[in-house]
């Protein structure tokens, strides 16, 4: 009876495991020719990718790419980084942004190809090159898109008012000031502590760089000048109640761009997309212009978002995969595709003239792509650290507080904490730390 | 499956044995069986629970080591940690906020729920004459356990968002502002609220079906006697259905520990809610935000710990009888 | 005749009213993010956010044909995913517990109470803790991001034997397994033939609930996929909703996706609502 049990219990219990290799047994092969057809994976956020993608894979049979279509930037480093950790499951190809990538570099996630792409460097603006290599002669990956800071408004609204574009904070402040006045429901922004992103921007305009390298000790510089004059000085808009304090991308939100209560948006060249996908109705109604100036003589700028190819340390096709990232991201062809099919602002200098038309959003604005160009030239540099996840963590638990509680002292105490908890983070985990 | 021998051998073998004791199982000879029958479970269980578990506590004992700058690929060893991870996270500032968090979350929703449940259930089981009513209610109110946790914080979100929610139009409509559900004050009652949308049918189900297995003859004999229904359930009814009380009160209770999805999804719309609202958030936070497992493992056991000691202590105080009759 | 019907029957009607009250709230209460988003799924995207909230319109179905045509129509394919995970996974781990279940409750052996309260312990263990150490488990043999890694862990539901246990000691009666073993069945025979069908209402139940764990589940599946074409609908609509800064939130798409995605369990309650009859304390009230 015995003999009849259990087998069948066994069985049932080998079945769920063995098929598991039947299924899993897709590896690709690991001999190194670039002669024998492989496959690589690439994870990647950017919206229409797998066809920008098509066009290589029709022309190398032997590199065939597949894209993983990933949520976002924070999801997909969480699992990149959980895969190393573990060992496997990452994949060859992954789109990192820029602040991620001493994250990635210092987790032993992704690779240094310069023996692979070669020089690139001409191509690529000074600061965002400089994101891709740290400084260092190493290359952990070819710059894909870039995101200077710009402020979007309702043209209709300023009119009313009397008003035109900002051009240094403290017109920004008057017209944010006149405009709540004359509609108390209507705020020219909201200061959104979900959106560290945003901040750092912010900050890095005002000529921040919150980590630094000092011999072979880290740096951290968050609680320092300029970027506790950015905290004060949208404290003190939020807590004059001339600025809004909810977050960005909610609801809430959506419905305050669509019935005209948020008339202005300070953001990145990728702004038209959200703006569409949130308030079409709103179309035809918004301009953009340069960011608002500390000092109108020295035009300067922030970035938020933007992002890098790389390939991962787990890759067991790092030449090929190589090959793959360094057409996509120069090869005038795939620019083409990048930023008409992808919607990106691709960041290789190249990409300039490919831009002519202005995105659908604000077809109107017949220079967006030169404002956009300009204030690419004007982002200063920035360096990020191995902990900007913590750092940014920490802003969204701290500012979440000051915003809430309207004070503009409340804003400045923020950076202490996020100061403090940086640092210790890196002290935990045993990096040399400066200071 | 088996296409092998029917095997008589072993019954033919019962009857040559000495009588056995009346309440002894056949079983007992065949030892094999039952573990034969545990099998899958236990393997699988070994692997997908108990294996977890004790690499997670393997984990909370290491930690990473960096040195220097960390750029470079040795630049990071994991070594042995003891139980630092275990006091940093007792001692993190915002441990202690976030458990005292849960306690009042679970005070608002375990008490909320199980009373809601049980009144709807009662309700159902006095009603049972007014079958399309009563199986229209029963529906409905099961409704919310279909809906994923995700999803249904998503939808409260919009309704409790003040541009785009129907309560602040219709509060509006009359004259009265509506209260905003995500300032500092609100905030707990919004997730608990979602906690109490989503839970409220199953745990009525629950009691209702405790209430269906009693014969209606013994609430006869009280009417006669001219007990009111409020007396019949409180008298003899909610005791008849107690055990399953016990029961949904201990699965409840698990379940307001392991808070998460709900506050985790309406983060992004408020500034009141932090990364570490929870416990559990906080050991979201350490291992997926800020990539450090070794300190979400040390978390998890704490709070795995917590939740044995509290539902099996609560279990020890009410008696064992509910949960493990047999033994 | 009715003079002497009427006293007793009129606070039997007062009371019944209070108690339909009490219930049709209660149903109204439940009801009404439903009928939200049954609502919100008709508007377009623009009035979404512009018109009265309870207002419906009528882009339901241009909702829909663009809902179906994200990605060449990634969202069913992840409706068609989580009815795989759910489905495959409800039925092993069903039939796994009442295999543990029925071992449990009719056997004696060492060892038993001692196995019976670690699997119960199990019940206690949050999904988010062990979603790490599944996913570096599981990354060892190579399974993350395949349909295996969020199957096999389903397989296994200390919840399902607990229940599956007490459905087995209350509807199995020994003399009948005894009767089974005199007849000359074999183990596996009697738990097919007799136990399992003795079992059927139970496993019903026990089926459902771990269809709609499966089908609710959200962070396993997070931590083990990597490619959205393998994701179920939870992790799918997640991602529409948070595409990271440069995307706009898919609001209508993801509301007309949770829509939909209700509507199978709706009807799985609907068809199966007998079966939802779960008694976590049988053994208490044994009728």
């Amino acid at each position: 009876m015995n003999k009849k049990f259990v087998p069948f219990a066994a069985a049932l219990t080998a079945a769920a495991l063995l098929s598991v290799t039947a299924c899993s047994s897709s590896d690709d092969s690991d001999s190194g020719s670039s002669d024998e057809p492989v496959s690589l994976t690439y994870w990647s956020w950017t919206p229409n990718m797998d066809k920008v993608v098509d066009a290589w894979n029709a022309k190398n049979p032997n590199i065939q790419i597949v894209v993983n279509k990933q949520d976002g930037g924070d999801p997909a480093v969480t699992k990149l980084l959980t895969a190393i950790q573990a060992g496997s499951g990452a994949p060859d190809i992954m789109q990192a942004e820029y602040q991620k990538v001493p994250t990635l570099v210092s987790a032993d996630a992704i690779a240094d190809i310069s023996a692979e792409v070669g020089d690139l460097k001409a191509k690529f603006p000074d600061g965002v090159w400089n994101g891709v290599t740290l400084g260092s002669d190493a290359v952990y990956g070819v710059p894909q898109d870039s995101a200077p800071l710009m402020f979007f408004y309702r043209s209709d609204v300023f009119e009313k008012n009397g008003l035109e574009a900002p051009k240094t904070w403290d017109d920004y402040a008057a017209a944010a000031e006149k405009i709540h006045k004359a509609d108390p429901k209507q705020y020219i922004g909201t200061f959104s502590a979900t959106d560290a992103g945003l901040f750092t921007g912010l900050a890095q305009q005002a000529g921040a760089s919150w980590w630094g390298v000092n011999g072979d000790a880290w740096s951290v510089n968050i609680n320092e000048p300029a970027t506790q004059k950015v905290a004060a000085y949208w404290g003190g808009l939020v807590e004059k109640g001339v600025v809004d304090n909810k977050p960005m991308y909610t609801p809430d939100w959506n419905a305050a761009l669509n019935d005209g209560t948020q008339v202005g948006w300070v953001s990145a060249v990728w702004a038209p997309g959200v703006l569409e996908g949130s308030a079409a109705d709103t179309k035809g109604k918004w301009k953009v212009a340069a960011m608002p100036q500390w000092d109108a003589a020295a035009p300067a700028t922030g970035n938020w978002g933007g992002s890098a190819t790389s390939v991962t340390t787990q890759s067991k096709h790092p030449k090929q995969a190589a090959e793959f990232v360094s057409w996509l991201n120069t090869d005038p062809e795939a620019l083409k595709l990048l930023a008409n099919t992808a919607n990106v602002y691709p960041a290789s200098t190249d990409a300039t003239a490919l831009l002519t038309e202005p995105p659908a959003f604000l077809s109107e604005q017949a220079d967006y792509y030169a404002i956009a160009a300009e204030a690419a030239k004007a982002a200063k540099p920035f360096t990020y650290g191995p902990n900007v996840n913590v750092a940014y963590s920490s802003f969204n638990d701290a500012f979440a507080k000051a915003a809430e509680a309207k004070k503009a002292s409340a804003f400045t105490e923020a950076l202490t904490t996020m100061q403090q908890t940086t640092v210790d983070d890196l002290k935990k985990a045993g990096f040399n730390v400066a200071g | 499956m088996s296409l092998t021998t029917p095997a008589p051998t072993t019954t033919a073998a019962a009857p040559a044995k000495p009588a056995p004791a009346p309440r002894a199982r056949s079983a007992n000879k065949r030892s094999g069986v039952p573990y034969a029958f545990l099998a899958p479970a236990l393997v699988l269980f070994a692997a997908f629970l108990a294996a977890p578990i004790v690499y997670a506590g393997w984990l909370s004992l290491r930690k990473v080591k960096v040195s220097g700058l960390g750029l470079g690929a040795k630049s990071r060893t994991e070594i042995w940690a003891g139980l630092d991870n275990y006091t940093r996270s007792l001692t993190d500032p915002e441990f202690l906020p976030s458990v005292t968090r849960v306690g009042a979350y679970g005070l608002i929703v375990v008490p909320t729920m199980l009373g809601l449940a049980l009144l709807m259930a009662l309700l159902l089981d006095a009603d049972r004459t007014r079958e399309s009513i009563g199986k229209f209610a029963r529906i409905s109110i099961f409704l919310p356990y279909a809906v994923p946790a995700v999803v249904a914080s998503l939808l409260w979100g919009f309704l409790y968002l003040p541009r785009v929610s129907p309560i602040t139009d219709l509060f509006e409509a009359v004259g009265l502002t509506a209260p905003n559900m995500l300032s500092s004050s609100g905030t707990m009652w919004a997730v608990a609220n979602i906690a109490i949308w989503g839970g409220t049918g199953f745990n009525m189900i629950v009691i209702y079906t405790a209430l269906r297995s009693v014969p209606t003859s013994l609430y006869e004999s009280a009417r006669i006697d001219g007990a009111s229904e409020m007396m019949i359930a409180w008298k003899i009814k909610i005791p008849i259905v107690m055990p399953s009380l016990v029961m949904t009160f201990v699965f409840s209770l698990i379940a307001t520990l392991q808070v998460f999805a709900e506050p985790m999804t309406l983060r992004p719309l408020a500034n009141t809610i932090s990364t570490t609202w929870t416990p559990l958030m906080k050991v979201y936070r350490d291992a997926f935000t800020r990539n450090d497992i070794y300190s979400a493992a040390a978390t998890s056991v704490i709070i795995a710990l917590a939740t044995f000691i509290l539902s099996f202590g609560f279990l020890k105080v009410v008696g064992r009888r509910a949960f493990n009759q047999e033994d | 005749m009715t003079t002497v019907s009427l006293p007793t029957r009129k606070p039997g009607r007062n009371r019944s009213a209070v108690a339909t009250t009490l219930l049709l709230l209660g149903a109204a209460y439940c009801l009404l993010p439903v009928l939200w988003v049954l609502i919100a799924s008709s508007k377009s995207a623009g009035e979404l956010f512009s018109t009265f909230t309870l207002a419906p319109s009528t882009h339901l179905f241009d909702n829909i044909a663009e809902l179906s045509g994200y990605r060449d129509g990634l969202y069913w394919r992840w409706m068609a995913n989580t009815a795989l995970y759910a489905g495959v996974g409800a039925a092993a781990s069903t039939l796994i517990s009442a295999m543990a279940g029925y071992a449990l409750a009719k056997f004696d052996f060492p060892g038993k109470g001692t196995i019976f309260n670690i699997i119960l312990a199990g019940v206690l263990v949050p999904g988010v803790i062990l979603a790490i150490p599944q996913y570096l488990l599981l990354a060892k043999l190579g399974m993350t991001n395949t349909y295996w890694a969020v199957l096999l862990p389903s397989f296994i539901s200390p919840y399902g034997i607990y229940l599956a246990r007490i459905f087995a000691a209350a509807a199995v009666p020994t003399e009948i397994l005894e009767a089974s073993r005199i007849d000359g069945a074999g183990d596996w025979r009697t738990f097919a033939k007799v136990v399992l069908p003795m079992m059927r209402t139970g496993l019903v139940t026990v089926f459902l609930f771990q269809f709609v764990a499966i089908w609710n589940n959200f962070m396993l599946p997070y931590i083990m996929l990597g490619d959205d074409k393998l994701y179920p609908i939870t992790v799918g609509l997640n991602g529409l909703l948070n595409q990271g800064a440069s995307q706009p939130a898919m609001y209508t798409s993801v509301i007309t996706g949770a829509l939909i995605s209700i509507v199978p369990l709706i009807a799985l309650f609907l068809t199966l609502q007998r079966y939802w009859q779960v008694d976590l304390a049988a053994g208490g009230v044994k009728a």
